[in-house]
């Protein structure tokens, strides 16, 4: 038993602190939430360039070939910000889904260029009826000719905004089967529309008769694209909760500080127990998100059955980061919803985070199903 | 990360050993009733001679000095200990044993080396069964407030007062217990701890009446007690850390009570629970398949493994010797407040079944009934949920000006 890092984690750790230091600054953060720009320019191409995005890419397609663990440590230091672009959606995410349903050849073409960051390839799967299950995917797709034609619309898609590429869940008009397709979003028909609002970097997608290339099937098959799609989620959901888990942290320590230089009647409103309460609170959300999260990593990284601890981690640390806000915004009071402060950047990602990929009611039915209840 | 200890094919051996010895060795009569009440002497004795047996074999005390009369073992054996007699839903020891764990970790850092001889290795071999006796009519949460008197005269101690939730049915050998050893000093420079044999006179236990004996220790206690102090005259050699000296006793003591000890093992409660809602039926299908039950079972899962994984945590922060600060008071609130509110959803799931220990309309041979008084009576053992709350702020930094530190252990 040792709940320690490696040497070589802690080392990762440490590098990646002091870049995102360096690069995004709070006042870069505030500026890219301000403009509802893609997030793909400088600084990400120089994070980019550092090659740790390729972490859960196998090195045989040009990536860092890390653990799980390993990409939970970047993660987590990601998730300090919160540093917003595509790392999670494309690099991990996208990339599982061709790690998992791709053709060989599809695999040759899109990882290393996902792993560079040459291409965003975003995974476009909710729609009108929000949910996560494959009957509410109505987006069709059929053949025409030597191609493939799409029609639909996506909704509360994380990351469109950023994509060279997106990933469509679309159901086969002529098998029933729900698929991937790769849609360049230059393509005619495709039409991409931020979300206003609460929303972090959430968009809506349409495809209005939509033509790709019989190759932007994943793995020339409808059959196979859900289930390659299930199999990449479970990979992820871990490592987007190591950024939940940072995010938390860094929360934390906010309002620890907050606590301890905010002066009223006299003293340092951390000497009050009300606000004591707030702050404990805040770390036991943080503490739950962290070692569930820890533990699902660690079983995945050693090939244990991980099934029913990736669904609690997803449900306990959603949860935590949404809480973790609110006890720091209790903290805070007034200066918390100042933009400038830079709390409401974490609290604007806890709610997104909280339903991408599946909320936390939604993870404690499917535990309970993983738990043969 | 590993969540796991790693067995090398020697400790698989050993694990083979304990858990033959433990075959032969745990009776069958040895399960606790749901509330340890109910505990018969019989009982009682089976385990204390099965903690007697696990100390000859150095298993009672696993990694604590052989000099002491403790295993000398590593770690990792003593995780395949607590494992296989976890599988038989015992504790190490497997009775209440406050004082031995609590009083021994603390000698163990404060006492002389005389002292050590003397007191530890009857506690690690399992030969004697030790209360703690902290709280006092007037010194519950605030401990440092003890008023029990400590006064030399000669080469003794006379101890005079009252300590109350006190210990468990049956009796014990020792009594570890904090005094005020100068009632003109500044606070926490007038305390001292002893280690007393139960036996001598002037002092009288006399049992109290309670919703049901609390306790988070595993190990269910039966009775709590007051125990009065009549003129008891007591070896000054017994003084543990000097006089006036006690509070830094204290912070080892307090410090494993807060929940830094940590702890492995399963939560036998959601076992019970779970199986009993595969097993029982309504409207004509097993609970399990009710909405509103799965959701409310989740509930409680999630609590217990939140509250797993902080013990484990706090298991190898403590035996890895990381630098622990809230954690422990951490474990202790979650427990506590988690317990209360499992005890909440067993009440939604169970309705009334949960409030009765008849054996025809009661749910889980009494089990639930019994959680639905421990989960409320848990909140104050080794410190109330707020005590637990004042301590990690401490710890984070916010509640003094001056960041506490965690009390030393060994």
């Amino acid at each position: 038993m040792d709940l320690a890092l490696t040497e070589e984690q802690e080392m990762l750790k440490t590098a990646v602190r002091g870049f995102i230091q360096v690069e995004y600054p709070k006042e870069t953060l505030l500026e890219m939430a301000a403009e509802e720009q893609p997030v793909t320019a400088e600084p990400w191409q120089r994070l980019v360039a550092t090659g740790w995005l390729g972490i859960a890419i196998p090195q045989e397609y040009g990536g860092e070939g890390g653990s799980f663990t390993d990409a939970g440590v970047l993660f987590e230091e990601l998730g300090r910000g919160p540093v917003p672009g595509p790392h999670l959606s494309s690099c991990v995410l996208a990339a599982s889904a061709i790690l998992e349903g791709g053709t060989e050849e599809q695999k040759q073409e899109w990882l290393p260029a996902l792993a560079r960051g040459e291409r965003i390839l975003v995974p476009a799967m909710t729609e009108a009826s929000y949910s996560w299950a494959e009957k509410d995917v109505r987006s069709t797709v059929r053949q025409n000719g030597g191609g493939l034609r799409l029609d639909g619309t996506k909704v509360y898609v994380f990351d469109a905004v950023s994509a060279t590429h997106l990933l469509c869940t679309a159901r086969s008009e002529e098998s029933n089967e729900v698929g991937l397709v790769i849609v360049p979003v230059t393509a005619d028909g495709v039409e991409i529309r931020s979300l206003p609002g609460f929303s972090w970097n959430l968009a809506e997608v349409k495809l209005n008769d939509v033509s790709v290339d019989q190759d932007s099937l994943v793995g020339s098959s409808f059959a196979r694209g859900w289930d390659a799609l299930q199999r990449a989620i479970a990979r992820t959901i871990p490592v987007m909760c190591a950024y939940q888990v940072g995010a938390c942290q860094s929360v934390y320590e906010m309002s620890v500080d907050y606590s301890r230089t905010r002066i009223q009647f006299g003293r340092p409103i951390g000497r009050f127990q009300r606000v004591e309460d707030h702050i404990i609170n805040l770390v036991n959300q943080l503490d739950a998100a962290r070692w569930t999260t820890y533990e699902t990593l660690w079983k995945l990284d050693s090939g244990k059955p991980a099934t029913d601890s990736i669904h609690l981690a997803k449900a306990v640390g959603s949860a935590a980061y949404y809480q973790a806000c609110n006890f720091a915004h209790e903290v805070h009071a007034g200066v918390g919803s100042v933009t400038e402060y830079g709390l409401t950047l974490h609290t604007t990602a806890s709610r997104t985070l909280y339903h991408y990929l599946g909320d936390p009611q939604f993870h404690r039915r499917r535990l309970a199903d993983a738990l043969s209840l | 990360m590993d969540f796991e200890p790693t067995y090398t094919p020697e400790q698989e051996e050993f694990r083979q050993d304990v858990r033959e010895w433990l075959a032969e060795n745990v009776s069958p009569d040895i399960a606790h009733p749901p509330d340890s009440i109910n505990i018969t002497e019989e009982q009682y004795q089976l385990r204390r001679g099965l903690g007697r047996k696990l100390g000859e074999k150095g298993w009672l005390w696993a990694t604590a000095p052989e000099e002491y009369g403790g295993g000398g073992l590593s770690l990792d054996h003593a995780v395949v200990i607590e494992e296989e007699v976890d599988s038989y839903g015992l504790t190490i020891p497997p009775y209440y044993d406050s004082g031995g764990r609590l009083g021994g970790a603390s000698i163990m850092v404060w006492g002389t080396d005389e002292q050590k001889q003397t007191f530890l290795p009857p506690i690690f071999r399992g030969q004697v069964r030790t209360w703690q006796l902290l709280t006092e009519p007037e010194a519950g949460s605030d401990l440092a407030n003890a008023k029990m008197s400590a006064d030399r005269d000669g080469d003794e101690y006379v101890i005079n007062g009252q300590k109350i939730y006190v210990g468990s049915s049956l009796g014990c050998d020792y009594m570890w217990t904090i005094t005020c050893t100068d009632n003109e000093a500044p606070r926490h420079q007038n305390l001292g701890w002893f280690m007393i044999p139960a036996d001598l006179p002037g002092i009288t236990i006399q049992p109290m009446e309670l919703l049901i004996s609390g306790g988070e220790s595993g190990a269910g206690s039966g009775v709590k007690n007051t125990v009065f102090f009549d003129n008891v005259r007591v070896p000054a050699f017994n003084l543990i850390g000097g006089e006036n000296e006690g509070w830094k006793v204290a912070t080892t003591h307090l410090e494993l009570e807060h929940g830094t000890g940590g702890r492995i093992g399963r939560n036998w409660l959601v076992d019970h629970l779970f199986e009993y809602c595969r097993e029982n039926q309504r409207n004509g299908q097993p609970l399990t398949k009710d909405p509103d039950v799965r959701d409310k079972l989740i509930d409680i899962y999630v609590e217990a493994e939140i509250a797993r994984l902080f013990n484990l945590r706090n298991y190898w922060m403590r035996h890895s010797k990381a630098e622990i600060t809230y954690e422990g008071p951490q474990a202790s609130y979650w427990r506590k407040m988690s317990g209360l509110r499992m005890s909440q959803s067993i009440l939604d799931i169970l309705g009334p079944s949960a409030l009765t220990f008849d054996p025809q309309w009661g749910a889980a041979e009494g089990h639930m009934e019994a959680h639905q008084r421990s989960a409320i009576v848990a909140i104050h053992p080794g410190g109330t949920a707020d005590i637990q709350k004042l301590i990690m702020a401490r710890r984070i930094g916010i509640g003094r000006e001056v960041r506490e530190k965690a009390g030393a252990l060994a």
